[in-house]
Formats: structure tokens, C-alpha cells, sequence
């Protein structure tokens, strides 16, 4: 049997090769965890097309690629709403659609939402490097973003055949994007909040915070007031550094809002895994798929909640991220 | 100095910062490696990432497997059982890397960097005079003149945190404020009383004081040092500095280009913390 597989055709905006759960094992080396940034988005298109939730497939960010099919599959776009097109046609995002061999998916640019996802069954079937598939970009790590002319593996399609009934996710158990451009976040405080004043503290979980354009897969920026610090922060070991937001070097948890200066970068999944600068805050990780998004200018609010919330938040999205969760188109 | 005991941060729901003290001397770092490893051995299948810092350790975990609370009381319970402060002997590489001190490279890179910020005084000079330091040859003698200790790795695959092991050849140094958008491959920087190896370009914060042409990371595995892994240090390696010419700098890299370059490492040594911390002592440092 020939090997299956799909040519870019355009590479649309540093496209990635994803797969969850990412590069586990390796930060104690620098090598960040990476994996795709909207995990909701990313499982539901791969229930769609009949593979394992946790498949390596493709993240798109902001503008979609246009890929080439060189064998029959099932495909689902997910995400960012990139009106993609088969051959010219329109097709729905959210469902699965099938795929002859010859034939052309092309996205397009966002219109709600910033990253998208394309799931083809049998998954992407690039090699694994440090147990992961996943795509660090900027290091080059299991590969880099798409090129034009590039030929990407597939995997052995599972049982779906060609002929079964299309599928879509119903849309009360889709992720709901902001139409108002603005996104609440559910954060912990922690694990460095007490290097801020208690003013800070308030400040950060009653403010806006715009998401500034240099925002990528290593950190969103943040535009918003300016943060006052604790005593302990001002009056430390001298090798903590002369800022007041620098601490000796120490771990970067996912998701954490990284204060350099007076900058709020919040560290995603390409972010350093350690790093000079204090942490305060942390969002909780089933919000994280609300920052993969968020697009430049929109606004965030960060709502605080405790551990036991996070857990239910966690609970909740693992249902509609489970199989079942996919209903007859 | 180290705490009396551990202080637990948490970092949302996924994720725990431990710390042990507050400082970056080679005990509490030490104390920091044994823990991690004492952490590892109990296969706690819940953990999925540790990562060891200099006074401090984060744990990535699955809160759906362990608690928050049963995970820092287990920890805590392991730091108990083996208790703090640094003993004993482990099997420990020296690494030899050739240094090109104020490079052209660096040099072109603190100049880019001075045209947006002309007040900000040459890297190598600001080292000089922070440190008493005559000139660059000076820096350059103390900088080689001792071991250091790999003490962490992180922010970029392979980026490797240097503590030197000679109490005086402490240098201190500023971070960059802002930080670089762009650092050469092989840059040595300092900041705080660390040195760092930049594996790749990459942004970055430390003062530059020159640049190794033998690489330190290799997603390609090419040269024959990284035939295990990507990168070349690992937590518990000992470092030295070998000052080259622009000439010898030159010829390793044309070996490295062609993939014949064979890194400097002894692999036979053991370290006795005991006997370092006496020599430190003997030396008038705080170890």
C-alpha cells in the first residue's frame, strides 16, 4: 500500500503539526511542552473524522494553508472559522467531510476566532521527536511550520469508511467565541502574587486587558495598568535581580501571567520554561483554549477562581471533548 | 540560605512551585538536585514534568490523579526522609568549552543593540568596571580561572545556568533592560552571578562577554556529543572556559561545519561535594 498523504499547496500562516499531549519529560532541558493552544477545538476535530481525540493534526493561526489531497480521507475544520472551501465549494466548519483523492481544501483568513484546526483521519504522520509529534516552530523542534510544496505522511485511516453518514459537533457543545471582542478568563492567583501589593492584586481581576499584537504561541502580551509591589519585592537578596518583578531563576508554569517590568506576558505553549521574572497570576487550564482565540485588540478580564472551580472547569471540558459528543450532520 | 521548610506557591491547577531558599549559592542548588531526584525515584505516576531551578523546583502533575494537597504533603514527606543540605560524591562530566572573548560577533550585537539605546555601555566594560576588573584580559583570566557547576537548564532547549565553583571568581552582573530581541549562537553572557551558554539566537538579557564556536545544542544530533541527546548539558555537569584566538575559533568552527568537531569531555571524574564545600570554605567563600 502506497503511503497516504497531503501536499501544501499554500502554507497559510505558520501552520503547525500538533498533537497532544505534547512533549512531556523534557522541560527540565528548556524544551517547552508545545501541543495545540485550543485543545477543545483540536479534540473535536479529530472525534469528527474517527481518529483518537489526542491525534497529531494541523493548527492553523490567522490565515488557513490550501493542501492537496493525494488519497481518499475524512477531514473536520475546527476553530477560527477560516471558511474553508473543497474544491471551490464551501464547506461547514464542524463537520466531517469526505475527501477524494486530487481534491482542495483551502482556508482562508479568520473571521471569528484566531486559530483554527484540521483534522484528517488517520492523523499527520510526521516523525516523533522527544515522544511527540507536536511542533516547537521557533527551535525547530518535530519540524517547522508548513512550506509550499511540502508533502506531509498520513497515518493508517481506522475503521470510518468513505461512505459513512457526515457528523458535526452540536453546537451548544461547541467553545462560544466572543462576537464583542471581549473574553472572560478564569485565573488563579499565584504562585508569585505576593510579590504585588494587594492593590495590584485587585487591580489585575478588576481591569481590561487588550491583547497586544506581538502575541504568539510563546506568549500572549497584555496592554493594561501599571502594577505596584509587595515590600518583598523591593527589598530582597540582591541576587533576585534590581527590577522589582525579577526573582531568581525559577520554573514558568503553563498558563502563568509573567510580569516582566511592567509588561503582563501570559507564557502558553511554546513559552520559556524558566525564566528571571515573577508569576502572580495563573489561568486555569481549561481556559486556555479562550487565549489560542483571542486576537489582537480583544479585550480580556480575568475572573479569579479557586482550585476546586478549575477541577469542574476541567470536568466540563473533558465531556465535550470525549467521544459521543459527535451528532449525525 | 535554605528555608526551614519547603514553601509550596501553586501555578494554577497543573503546576507547583516548591522552593527551598532564597539565594544562588551551590548548597541550596545542590539540596534542590537531590530533591528532584529523591522526587523522580518515587515514580509519583501523577507528575509529569519536574524541572529543577537554582533555589527553587517546579512540578507539573495531573490534578485529576493527585491532589494538590497530597502531592506538596508528599514531597514534603520525601524532603523529611532525606533532609536538607549537600553531602556525598556523584559521577560528574567536565566539559571543556573554547571561548572567543570579545568576539566580533557579540561585539556587532551590544553595537545593534547600542543604536537604539546609546546610553547603555558596552557589555564587556560594564562587566569590567561593576567588578574592579583592570580590563577585558582581566575578565577574561577570572571568567576561565575556575569550574562551574551546571546548575539548570531552561528557557530555551539546551540553555544551560553556570554557577562558578571558585568563590572569587563570582562576577556580577545587570540584565538587560529592556531585554535583546536577538542574541549570536554561542554567545556567553552573565547576568546576576550566572553564566549562561546561548545555544541558539535567541533573545536574551545577559551581558556579553564573547562566544564558543563549539555548540551546546544539535536538533540534528550531527556531532558525535550528541549522539544521546539534543543537548549537550545535563544538570550536575562541571564547565570550564578555554580562552582561543579569532584563528582557533575560526579552524573549530570550519571542524563543526564539516561534523568532524569532537567536544572536550572527561567522563571519568567524581565529584565529593564534602571536599569542594572545604576547599569553598578554605577559599573564603560561602560555598
Amino acid at each position: 500500500m502506497s503511503q497516504r498523504s497531503i501536499s501544501v499547496v499554500k502554507p497559510g500562516l505558520e501552520t503547525t503539526v500538533q498533537e497532544l499531549p505534547g512533549r512531556i519529560g523534557f522541560l527540565e532541558q528548556g524544551f517547552p511542552v508545545s501541543g495545540p493552544f485550543d485543545a477543545w477545538s483540536f479534540r473535536q476535530a479529530n472525534l469528527l473524522v474517527g481518529n483518537d481525540r489526542d491525534t497529531a493534526a494541523l493548527e492553523c493561526q490567522f490565515l488557513g494553508p490550501t493542501l492537496r489531497f493525494d488519497c481518499n480521507a475524512v477531514v473536520a475544520v475546527t476553530g477560527a472559522d477560516m471558511r474553508p472551501s473543497l474544491d471551490g465549494v464551501p464547506v461547514a466548519m464542524w463537520s466531517s467531510h469526505v475527501v477524494r483523492a486530487g481534491q482542495v481544501l483551502a482556508l482562508g483568513p479568520a473571521y471569528s476566532g484566531a486559530r483554527a484546526y484540521v483534522a484528517i483521519s488517520g492523523g499527520v504522520d510526521t516523525p516523533v521527536v522527544l515522544g511527540s509529534r507536536a511542533v516547537f516552530h521557533m527551535a525547530g523542534v518535530g519540524g517547522r511550520a508548513l512550506v509550499a510544496e511540502q508533502v506531509l505522511p498520513l497515518g493508517v485511516a481506522g475503521p470510518t469508511t468513505l461512505d459513512a453518514p457526515a457528523l458535526t459537533i452540536p453546537e451548544a457543545l461547541r467553545p462560544r467565541f466572543a462576537t464583542d471582542r471581549r473574553w472572560d478568563i478564569e485565573a488563579l492567583a499565584g504562585p508569585n502574587d505576593d510579590w504585588l501589593s494587594p492593590e495590584a492584586v485587585e487591580m489585575f481581576f478588576s481591569s481590561d486587558w487588550a491583547v497586544q499584537a506581538k502575541s504568539n504561541r510563546t506568549g500572549i502580551r497584555l496592554t493594561g495598568p501599571e502594577f505596584g509591589f509587595a515590600h518583598r519585592a523591593i527589598h530582597k537578596n540582591s541576587d533576585h535581580g534590581q527590577e522589582p518583578s525579577n526573582i531568581i531563576d525559577h520554573g514558568y508554569p503553563l498558563g502563568a501571567v509573567n510580569l516582566a517590568g511592567q509588561t503582563p506576558i501570559i507564557l502558553v505553549n511554546d513559552a520559556p520554561s524558566t525564566g528571571g521574572f515573577i508569576n502572580p497570576f495563573t489561568v486555569a487550564s481549561a481556559a486556555f483554549w479562550k487565549l489560542a482565540q483571542a486576537k489582537p485588540g480583544d479585550i480580556l478580564r480575568f475572573r479569579r477562581i479557586d482550585r476546586a472551580e478549575a477541577g469542574r472547569l476541567r470536568a466540563e471540558l473533558g465531556r465535550v471533548t470525549s467521544p459521543g459528543v459527535t451528532a449525525l450532520a | 540560605m535554605l528555608h526551614d521548610e519547603l514553601r509550596f506557591y501553586p501555578g494554577g491547577d497543573r503546576a507547583i512551585e516548591v522552593e527551598l531558599g532564597d539565594g544562588m549559592d551551590f548548597t541550596l542548588n545542590f539540596t534542590v538536585h537531590r530533591l528532584v531526584a529523591a522526587v523522580r525515584e518515587a515514580r509519583i505516576a501523577a507528575i509529569e514534568d519536574l524541572i529543577p531551578e537554582l533555589a527553587s523546583f517546579q512540578v507539573n502533575y495531573d490534578p485529576d490523579r493527585i491532589s494538590y494537597e497530597d502531592l506538596t504533603a508528599e514531597i514534603a514527606r520525601i524532603y523529611a526522609r532525606i533532609g536538607a543540605g549537600a553531602s556525598g560524591s556523584l559521577p560528574s562530566r567536565l566539559i571543556t568549552m573554547p571561548v572567543w572573548y570579545s568576539d566580533d560577533q557579540t561585539a556587532a550585537c551590544i553595537e545593534d543593540y547600542r543604536k537604539t539605546y546609546p546610553d547603555k555601555r558596552t557589555d564587556p566594560d560594564l562587566v569590567c568596571e561593576m567588578n574592579g576588573l583592570a580590563d577585558r584580559a582581566a575578565l577574561a583570566r577570572l571568567h576561565s580561572g575556575t569550574e562551574y557547576w551546571v546548575a539548570a537548564l531552561g528557557f530555551w532547549p539546551g540553555l544551560c545556568s553556570l554557577l562558578p565553583l571558585r568563590p572569587r571568581a563570582r562576577i556580577f552582573a545587570p540584565k538587560y533592560n529592556p531585554p535583546r530581541t536577538w542574541t549570536p549562537k554561542g554567545a556567553i553572557g552573565i547576568g546576576g552571578a550566572l553564566t549562561c551558554i546561548y545555544p541558539d539566537r535567541t533573545p536574551g538579557g545577559y551581558q556579553l562577554i564573547g562566544r564558543s564556536p563549539a555548540p551546546i545544542y544539535d536538533g540534528a544530533q550531527r556531532l558525535p556529543a550528541f549522539r544521546d541527546s539534543l543537548a549537550l548539558f545535563r544538570a550536575g555537569d562541571r564547565v570550564r572556559f578555554r580562552p582561543v584566538t579569532q584563528e582557533e575559533c575560526a579552524q573549530i568552527e570550519a571542524e563543526v561545519a564539516a561534523g568532524r568537531y569532537e567536544h572536550d569531555i572527561v567522563e571519568y571524574q567524581v565529584f565529593s561535594v564534602d571536599r569542594y564545600l572545604d576547599w569553598a570554605k578554605g577559599q573564603g567563600g560561602r560555598g
